[in-house]
């Protein structure tokens, strides 16, 4: 053999140099796949190519490691040829998976054309924008992407910059949220600023209330806004009995009526909620242990917003007139009750009057019929008799004027049921001329003179029939009445006053004395016994102007004549 | 003048039953007169004496208003009841005192031969007979 065979030590040698290569080779991709060293992953024909970085300054490639945003060069296919640490940690995927990845692998569903735009720009120059990126983990981040087209080992490749803006963000956020805190502590101190000049100013308006407060005479208060008493005058403690206390008195309630407390309370609770004027009447307890009655009266006061600063109120004494009013009001309670009193006992009068004018008709006729059967079985002789005769003539002369206080007082009762009866415009000088014709007897045989002028007022509301009464009861009753020593003269005039027309009926005749004059009008009253008269004509007339609404005065002097005044109510 | 054949008196004061029989006697008005003192003792009266044909039934009655035990409009209601036969052949009359308004107007409403107010005397007996009966009395 010519040529030498190799020895066994070159071989060995051999070997160790390519298990050396190996190992070196081996070490150098563990090196890449950790990320401890920069490499390129080519893809070429016959499968990837690593190619470290050669050449790049070192000092470049420390600052690409060290910078927090991913940096990463990708092919024209999108193919990850180098990336940084940084990188793998946003995306959340080991160094090693990122690079000869498809980037387009990390862009989310969706945004593929904004991706492929930004590509675009980039591979014509620069391109910047902003789009998530899609985490090994599937969480979607948002980032900042810049490109920039460089040559690579005589390659064009894009160099991307990715910066994570979640953190941007998240400052964003807080500089929103560190603005709102400003914000808000602003309005705080705002607020406290106004609360501080509210409190001031109420604390001045509460001293100058005070000053005011603590003059006046009667029981004065404050209450803050929420009802709260704040202050008390002096008055208070000297009314309750608290010798040098001053300011507020939160136990004022106690020294309430308990009775009054309710409804006290209830209305304070209302104006308190309405800012409506507190008024209320309620009994405190003085320093004897006596309650009085007061009006409690309070006003809110507001300040220039129209807000209620404080209630100001005052407690006045009404304790007499409260007690006053309270006897006038029974007063007027006994009043009503004599009246109801009075009321039942007029209809049991007019019962009374109609049952006794009713009940007396039948034994009056009884005896009228026995005193006829009587005269029949009397022999004529006997009835004519001197002893007789006369006793005969007066049981007839008593039955009949029975009879006739019978027929008296069944008119009065029926008088006095004929309350509304029909009224209507009466001529005043038609119903004179026919009750005079009525009289013309006794005018003539006393040759009386008569004085008439009603043309003022020739009409008169009234009942026409009852209207002939009164006339015919007052002109029959000054011809009656008249003085034995002159002709009658009795003068009828009438006149218009407010709301009435008045009829004066005046004669010369007998006159009353002042103190017969107010019984008058009464039921069977007779002042004079010689003249033949049943005491009703009067209380007829009374009774029928009366109950038209009208009334019925008189004057008169002894031994001169008397005047009658009768008042119809106009309409 | 021909009586009639009986008269019933209805009232509670026994002197104006006397002095109406008395009348009624004087002025030769009926054969026989019955008195009642009140609208129960009339009801009693009229079924014993118009049972039967023959019996005497009053032609007239003179009712009076007021009376305990049945007044003259409780006897009116249940006379109302009486077979028709019965009642036609009676007149009843009422007499009255003064009468309550109320009353007057209830009175006017009865289906009765007429009301007068008391007492009873010569002019009303006649006036009953000429108008219900015919009849007039002898001049006195």
């Amino acid at each position: 053999m010519s040529e030498p065979l190799p020895i066994a030590a070159e071989l060995a040698r051999a070997n160790e140099e390519l298990r050396e290569q190996l190992e070196e080779a081996q070490d150098l991709i563990h090196a890449i796949r950790t990320g401890a060293v920069d490499a390129l992953a080519v893809q070429g024909a016959e499968g990837p190519r690593i190619f470290t970085l050669q050449g790049a300054d070192q000092s470049y490639r420390t600052l690409i490691e060290q910078m927090s945003e991913g940096a990463l060069l990708l092919a024209e296919d999108a193919t990850v040829l180098y990336c940084n640490a940084s990188l793998a940690e946003l995306l959340h995927c080991p160094l090693a998976e990122v690079m000869g990845r498809n980037f387009d692998e990390f862009v989310p569903p969706g945004f593929g054309k904004t991706w492929a735009a930004l590509m675009d720009r980039g591979w014509a120059g620069k391109s910047r924008g902003e789009l998530p990126l899609q985490t090994q983990t599937g969480a979607l981040l948002p980032f900042s992407v810049s490109m920039n087209v460089l040559e690579f080992n005589e390659t064009p490749a894009l160099a991307v910059i990715v910066t994570d803006l979640s953190a941007q963000r998240e400052i964003t956020a807080i500089r929103a949220q560190v603005a709102e805190q400003n914000a808000l502590l602003d309005r705080k101190n705002e607020e406290l600023k106004r609360e501080e000049a509210a409190r001031q100013a109420g604390e001045r308006a509460a001293a100058e209330a005070s000053r005011v407060l603590e003059g006046i005479p009667q029981i004065a208060w404050t209450a803050t806004p929420q009802g709260i008493n704040s202050y008390l005058n002096r008055r208070w403690f000297d009314y309750i009995g608290r010798e040098n206390a001053v300011g507020s008195d939160q136990g004022w309630t106690a020294h309430l009526h308990p009775d009054d407390r309710p409804a006290a309370r209830q209305q304070w609770v209302e104006c308190l909620a309405s800012g409506e004027p507190y008024e209320v009447e309620y009994r405190f307890r003085n320093r004897a242990g006596d309650y009085r009655w007061m009006l409690g009266r309070a006003q809110p006061s507001r300040n220039a917003q129209g807000a209620i600063m404080q209630w100001i109120g005052t407690c006045t004494d009404i304790h007499e007139q409260k007690l006053a009013l309270q006897r006038i009001d029974q007063a007027q309670h006994q009043l009503r009750d004599n009246n109801a009193q009075l009321t039942r006992a007029n209809v049991d009068l007019d019962n009374f009057i109609y049952t006794a004018s009713h009940d007396l008709k039948a034994p009056i006729s009884n005896i009228e019929g026995l005193l006829d059967a009587l005269l029949l079985e009397l022999p004529a002789a006997t009835a004519q008799s001197a002893e007789i005769s006369p006793l005969l003539d007066l049981m007839q002369d008593s039955v009949n004027r029975f009879k006739r206080t019978i027929e008296h007082l069944t008119e009065v009762s029926r008088l006095q049921k004929e309350h509304g009866s029909y009224v209507a415009p009466v001529d005043l000088a038609a119903v004179i001329h026919d009750v005079r014709l009525d009289l013309e007897p006794v005018i003539q045989g006393t040759g009386a003179r008569l004085e008439v002028d009603v043309q003022a007022t020739p009409v008169v509301l009234f009942s026409e029939k009852n209207l002939r009464s009164v006339v015919f009861n007052l002109l029959s009753n000054a011809l009656k009445y008249r003085a034995p020593t002159r002709p009658p003269h009795v003068r009828l005039r009438t006149w218009a006053e407010a709301g009435h027309t008045v009829l004066e009926v005046r004669d010369n005749g007998l006159g009353l004395e002042a103190a017969y004059l107010d019984r008058l009008f009464g039921m069977f009253q007779r002042f004079h016994d010689h003249v033949e008269g049943s005491g009703i004509g009067l209380y007829m007339v009374k009774k029928m102007v009366e109950n038209a609404g009208g009334r019925i005065t008189v004057t008169s002097e002894l031994g001169t004549g008397s005047v009658f005044f009768v008042y119809f109510v106009h309409q | 003048m021909q009586k009639l054949a009986c008269v019933l008196l209805v009232d509670d004061d026994a002197t104006a039953n006397y002095l109406n029989q008395l009348l009624l006697k004087r002025l030769g008005v009926a054969e026989q007169v019955l008195v009642a003192l009140n609208g129960q003792e009339a009801l009693d009266l009229l079924h014993v004496h118009c049972q039967t044909p023959f019996a005497t039934c009053p032609a007239l009655v003179l009712l009076d208003v007021k009376m305990p035990v049945m007044d003259g409009f409780a006897f009116l209601e249940a006379y109302e009841e009486l077979p028709a036969a019965q009642r036609q052949a009676i007149t009843v009359v009422m007499l009255t005192t003064s009468l309550h308004p109320r009353d007057v107007e209830r009175v006017q409403q009865l289906k009765i031969g007429g009301f007068f107010n008391k007492p009873l005397n010569r002019e009303k007996v006649d006036e009953i007979l000429k108008t219900h009966f015919g009849r007039q009395l002898p001049e006195a």
